[in-house]
């Protein structure tokens, strides 16, 4: 249930974007955080070294390695504390097991991944959205995720806020994508008076501690509350007793992890658009790579060129029947992404009415406007003219 | 109104420090929108350095980092000969005349302050940023000397915001005496 509650330090700041996402998260509830520093995601965990332990019963852990921050973070959510990890790609390929292990013991924490150029150590100081498919992918196993990618600091803020909801909602971890223009760019923000946070009331001395409601979401349940909880990685059922050897309730499992996603993605859509309705030619894009679109499809209206914008801000589940509907009538997509070109290829078999650009960036910047002008000009024909 | 500021120079200049500055005075103390961002190499000093401030009265900041910048500020050499072609035309450039040199063609819309000597003799080498930043608030539209006073004092501990303080000033007036009280006289 959404509960609305008073910010203290709210009104206007200049922050960074991980200071942004640090603040949020301690707005949000957040009260544990592990995490061993990684560029460019360490000013988070450097301000709530100091943060958390300035609030009551809020407590920090330098982890000894990403994989452990990643365990202690699950574990401190089952002691009934909302926690957090932030790494960057190296350490966000080190947490898989364990994010694994949070996706299998239904355990709602929120992982930070401000990405970096990889692979391997990569280019720690500039930006990529390589991750996109390791957000979704990574650990082993069939499971939805969800994913949200901010572009600006101000999204740095809701977004890290929006992520502890919905983990708490889906009692799933939930990924903040974000990337290393978004979080060290400092913006001014609105830190608003009132946040709506989601907060359980956990069941008391039930017999299937691990059951489910009626849209497929487990209850929340702690530690210290009476229940008899085993909480492992083998798959169980709802007295928490291992099933693994059991081909029918194995599946079953398996198919309500998948499934309390993908039967309420429609409350998991969150995209923005602009000049849509008489658009010829869209650009489609997500995280930071966003704003250079949003440019450039600007500057291209006032040029007359009818062009739209698509700014997917929950990036997985992959809002699929949502974005068939907008770009139902649009002849070209333009897909920029920081990558070899990822997440255009769930565009291109979402929309295979339209002609499906992608324009990989790679190297660690971000596309410029005018480049993306430069395309959406040849693919209407207006350049030259 | 949206205005590009660019600032170029070495890792250790205190280019980032500058910006982060710049960005503070304009989003807070005088209510425009504002985005920051910077790049540099993965060393702590060294290494070539920039940082972009976007600044816009009233509109939303869409791309928020700089293509062509109206005020192109380099602290050295290499980047000003790195990014001065990605000025526009009508930009104006500020260098740090200790450790650039001017090409002649652009000689009309540079400013140039000895900004190296200048913290080298009367202050700490690394108050160079500071006395640029000095120069800078001459040549930016909607930038208060007070507030900008402000700001430095609110980003450093006592003795090292005392120090800036007469940094930025020395910079303020050397380009008020150089190119505005002069062409008036």
């Amino acid at each position: 249930m959404l509960k609305k509650i008073d910010v203290m330090n709210h009104g206007e700041k200049v922050l960074q974007g991980n200071e942004a996402c640090a603040e949020a998260a301690i707005h949000a509830g957040c009260r544990f955080f592990a995490g061993y520093p990684i560029t460019p995601s360490t000013e988070i965990i450097e301000y709530l070294s100091e943060a958390l332990l300035l609030q009551e019963e809020g407590s920090f852990l330098q982890a000894e390695d990403e994989i452990s921050a990643m365990c202690a973070v699950i574990g401190a959510r089952w002691g009934g504390k909302k926690s957090m990890t932030a790494t960057s790609g190296p350490g966000f390929t080190l947490k898989q097991e364990a994010l694994g292990y949070a996706v299998e013991t239904e355990t709602p924490v929120v992982v930070v991944n401000v990405q970096r150029g990889g692979p391997a150590t990569g280019q720690p100081t500039f930006s990529s959205q390589q991750d996109i498919y390791q957000a979704k992918y990574g650990s082993h196993g069939d499971y939805e995720m969800i994913c949200l990618a901010p572009a600006s600091v101000q999204e740095m803020y809701d977004f890290t806020v929006k992520a502890f909801n919905l983990a708490e909602r889906f009692r799933t971890p939930v990924i903040l994508l974000a990337d290393e223009i978004v979080g060290h760019m400092r913006e001014k923000i609105q830190i608003p008076e009132q946040i709506a946070v989601e907060e359980h009331t956990p069941v008391k001395h039930c017999d299937k501690p691990f059951g489910r409601n009626e849209k497929n979401i487990p209850y929340a349940v702690h530690f210290f509350e009476g229940h008899n909880l085993l909480v492992e990685g083998q798959l169980h059922d709802e007295k928490g007793r291992r099933i693994g050897h059991l081909a029918d309730k194995s599946g079953v499992f398996v198919g309500n992890l998948i499934d309390k996603i993908r039967k309420n993605q429609g409350d998991l859509v969150d995209i923005d658009h602009e000049f849509l309705e008489d658009a010829e030619v869209a650009v489609i894009a997500y995280g930071t790579v966003a704003r250079s679109a949003k440019r450039a499809v600007r500057i291209a209206r006032e040029k007359g060129i009818k062009a739209g914008l698509i700014k997917i801000n929950i990036v997985w589940p992959f809002p699929e029947e949502q974005l068939k509907e907008l770009a139902a009538t649009i002849r070209t997509v333009i897909v920029p992404e920081m990558n070899m070109g990822k997440y255009c290829l769930e565009i291109q078999r979402c929309l295979k009415q339209s002609n499906v650009i992608s324009v990989p960036k790679l190297g660690g910047i971000i596309h410029q406007p005018t480049e993306l002008l430069h395309i959406i000009e040849n693919e209407t024909g207006e350049r030259g003219r | 109104m949206r205005r590009d500021i660019r600032i170029v120079g070495a890792g250790g200049h205190g280019v980032i420090s500058a910006a982060i500055i710049l960005a503070k005075v304009y989003g807070i103390n005088e209510s425009c929108n504002v985005s920051q961002t910077q790049s540099y190499g993965p060393e702590a000093r060294g290494g070539a350095c920039k940082a972009e401030v976007v600044v816009s009265d009233h509109d939303e900041i869409d791309y928020m980092k700089v293509e062509k910048a109206d005020i192109f500020v380099a602290f050295n050499q290499l980047g000003y000969e790195q990014y001065k072609k990605q000025t526009k035309r009508d930009g104006v450039i500020l260098v740090n005349s200790s450790l650039v040199t001017v090409d002649p063609e652009d000689a009309q819309k540079v400013y140039e302050i000895p900004a190296s000597e200048i913290a080298d003799t009367r202050f700490k080498p690394f108050a160079v940023n500071i006395v640029m930043l000095g120069a800078l608030t001459k040549l930016l539209p909607k930038l208060q000397y007070q507030s900008t006073r402000d700001a430095i004092r609110g980003n450093f501990n006592q003795w090292a915001a005392d120090m800036n303080l007469a940094a930025y000033d020395a910079g303020y007036h050397y380009i008020q005496n150089e190119y505005f009280l002069k062409k008036m006289a």
